[in-house]
């Protein structure tokens, strides 16, 4: 029973990922590849702070929530010059450059060894030790987020973001200010992601820059892509898909050491084969 | 005393072509203008430079006796000029009542903030938004499509929705880049009709127009264009009988 809680508990922090990252490439169109970065950003602010002791959860949650949000925006800004596949390359090396960061500053990250023994969350001073009472805290968490996402699309907020990822020039010409509208949903999602980067250090007490590297933002791609762009049910259906196919493939008795291989191979065929055969996704719409 | 809309002395190259030479003109407060000219004469690029989508190397347009350099599209629009595009740049994957709600002037629900924590109020402001943006799809005779999205729309129906786009905004002056192109002969004259029924609700506006019967039909004032310059202005008639402006016109086609 403890083995499908940990399942949902990840699937329910990727849901809040899959939220960011819908909100900016499915519904705002701005190609981010590193939003792992802003993840793993959140996750050692989160780590950092209750190692030392100087700040609890919820306190420690919200620094890394301005944080991520302030970085999100600031790595966002490049898409306001420079657009399209320019973007996607300036995004990829902020991810490559995020990965150096979190390897080789081991006075923050502790380097490619991690930072091991992350306490659990605590809401006003009760930890929340027991499995279940993590997915309680997750479920809350993934159901405020999936509400926030499904308040703005309904605004006439989503409304603009869908109009400017189809024609900022007119969006412009029909005398709104582009620039602010897509500021804001940088911010948004730096949020989303910064708080799930908080849940998930808690909740795995270790994390290290394998969590969030170039594949991790490729995986949030995937599930955007799989579950469907610009939809709440896309941005839920995505990561608990994709996070239950690696527990199907230890089903299937292949070799520990190439289980990890295997399971990357198996969402780049999964993101080719949407992408080619099905683009709006399981509950989407084309990306 | 100062003109409505006023262009003067602006300058615009683009690498080794200039494609606006000391344009200036002038247009009076709610009559029909009608801008022609040949491929290349500045037209498309003079509505760049008085939306504030293009910053001229040199020269001033004012609006209302008001200077509008350097000011953002968006700043333009609050002062009463908005424009339409020769291809129409619709949101085509958003209904038509949605394309002319993103043209109505911001209210509250389009900062997340907003949206987020008061969604009461929110979803109250925007039901009153879409009445109104009702009332210009009526306006333009497309009330029976606005669920409909716009990529499933006639092209003579699209053509519709950006004057509707355009009237949401609330500006008084307004620049149509190409209104009648591409039209039959039933859906050419709809918008005509639709320009003439807009000046009389007291709007200006400025129209880039290749067809000879429309400017005929519809314009007051003439303005003549050619390698970005203002050659000639008159009445349609004045401008139709010059047979040097023919000559440029159709290049001796005739």
């Amino acid at each position: 029973m403890d083995y499908f809680y940990s399942y949902l508990i990840l699937a329910e922090i990727y849901v809040l990922l899959g939220l960011s990252t819908n909100l900016l490439v499915g519904v705002v169109g701005i190609f981010s590849v590193s939003q792992a970065a802003v993840f793993g950003v959140g996750a050692y602010i989160v780590s950092d702070f209750l190692l030392s002791g100087t700040l609890s959860f919820l306190p420690a949650l919200a620094v890394a929530a301005v944080a991520c949000i302030v970085l999100n925006v600031l790595l966002t800004l490049p898409s306001l010059r420079v657009s399209g596949d320019y973007f996607v390359v300036t995004s990829f090396g902020i991810q490559l450059l995020a990965t150096a960061v979190f390897t080789n500053w081991t006075g923050g990250t502790g380097g490619a060894n991690g930072l091991p023994g992350v306490p659990p969350p605590d809401l006003f001073g009760f930890p929340l030790e027991e499995t279940r009472q993590i997915l309680g805290f997750t479920t809350v968490a993934a159901g405020l987020g999936c509400l926030a996402f499904w308040l703005a699309m309904r605004a006439p907020y989503g409304r603009l973001l869908k109009a400017i990822r189809e024609d900022e020039l007119a969006v412009a010409a029909a005398g709104k200010d582009v620039l602010r509208a897509k500021v804001s949903a940088a911010a948004l999602a730096g949020a989303f992601a910064g708080v799930a980067g908080g849940v998930y250090a808690t909740y795995m007490s270790f994390i290290d820059p394998s969590s969030f590297d170039l594949d991790a933002s490729v995986l949030l791609l995937t599930m955007v892509v799989v579950g469907g762009a610009r939809t709440l049910a896309g941005s839920i259906v995505g990561p608990f898909v994709l996070l239950a196919l690696p527990q199907l493939l230890q089903l299937v008795a292949i070799p520990t050491t190439v289980a990890a291989s295997a399971r990357q191979l198996l969402y780049g065929v999964l993101l080719i084969a949407f992408a080619v055969f099905r683009p709006q996704g399981l509950a989407g719409e084309r990306l | 005393m100062s003109a409505y809309l006023e262009v003067s002395g602006v300058n615009q190259r683009f690498g080794g072509l200039q494609a606006l030479n000391d344009c200036g003109f002038a247009i009076a407060q709610g009559g029909i203008t009608c801008m022609v000219g040949p491929n290349g004469a500045g037209k498309t690029t003079i509505f760049n430079v008085i939306t504030g989508f293009l910053r001229p190397d040199t020269g001033h347009v004012a609006f209302r006796g008001r200077r509008l350099d350097g000011l953002r599209p968006q700043a333009i629009v609050a002062a009463g000029i908005a424009r339409s595009f020769q291809n129409l740049r619709l949101f085509v994957d958003l209904t038509a009542l949605e394309n002319v709600l993103i043209g109505l002037p911001s209210g509250f629900g389009e900062a997340p903030l907003g949206a987020l924590f008061r969604p009461f109020h929110t979803a109250r402001l925007d039901r009153a938004r879409r009445a109104q943006a009702m009332e210009r799809l009526e306006h333009v005779g497309l009330a029976d499509r606005a669920a409909e999205k716009v990529r499933n729309l006639s092209y003579g129906e699209q053509k519709l929705l950006t004057v509707a786009r355009l009237l949401a905004t609330g500006a008084e002056l307004l620049l149509l880049d190409e209104p009648a192109s591409g039209l039959a002969a039933g859906a050419l004259d709809q918008v005509m009709a639709l320009l003439r029924r807009l000046q009389g609700e007291g709007k200006t506006l400025l129209v880039v127009e290749h067809n000879t019967r429309v400017v005929q039909q519809i314009a007051d004032h003439v303005l003549f264009l050619h390698q970005g310059h203002l050659m000639a202005e008159g009445t349609p008639a004045q401008i139709i009988a010059d047979p040097a402006l023919a000559e440029i016109y159709f290049g001796g086609a005739l």
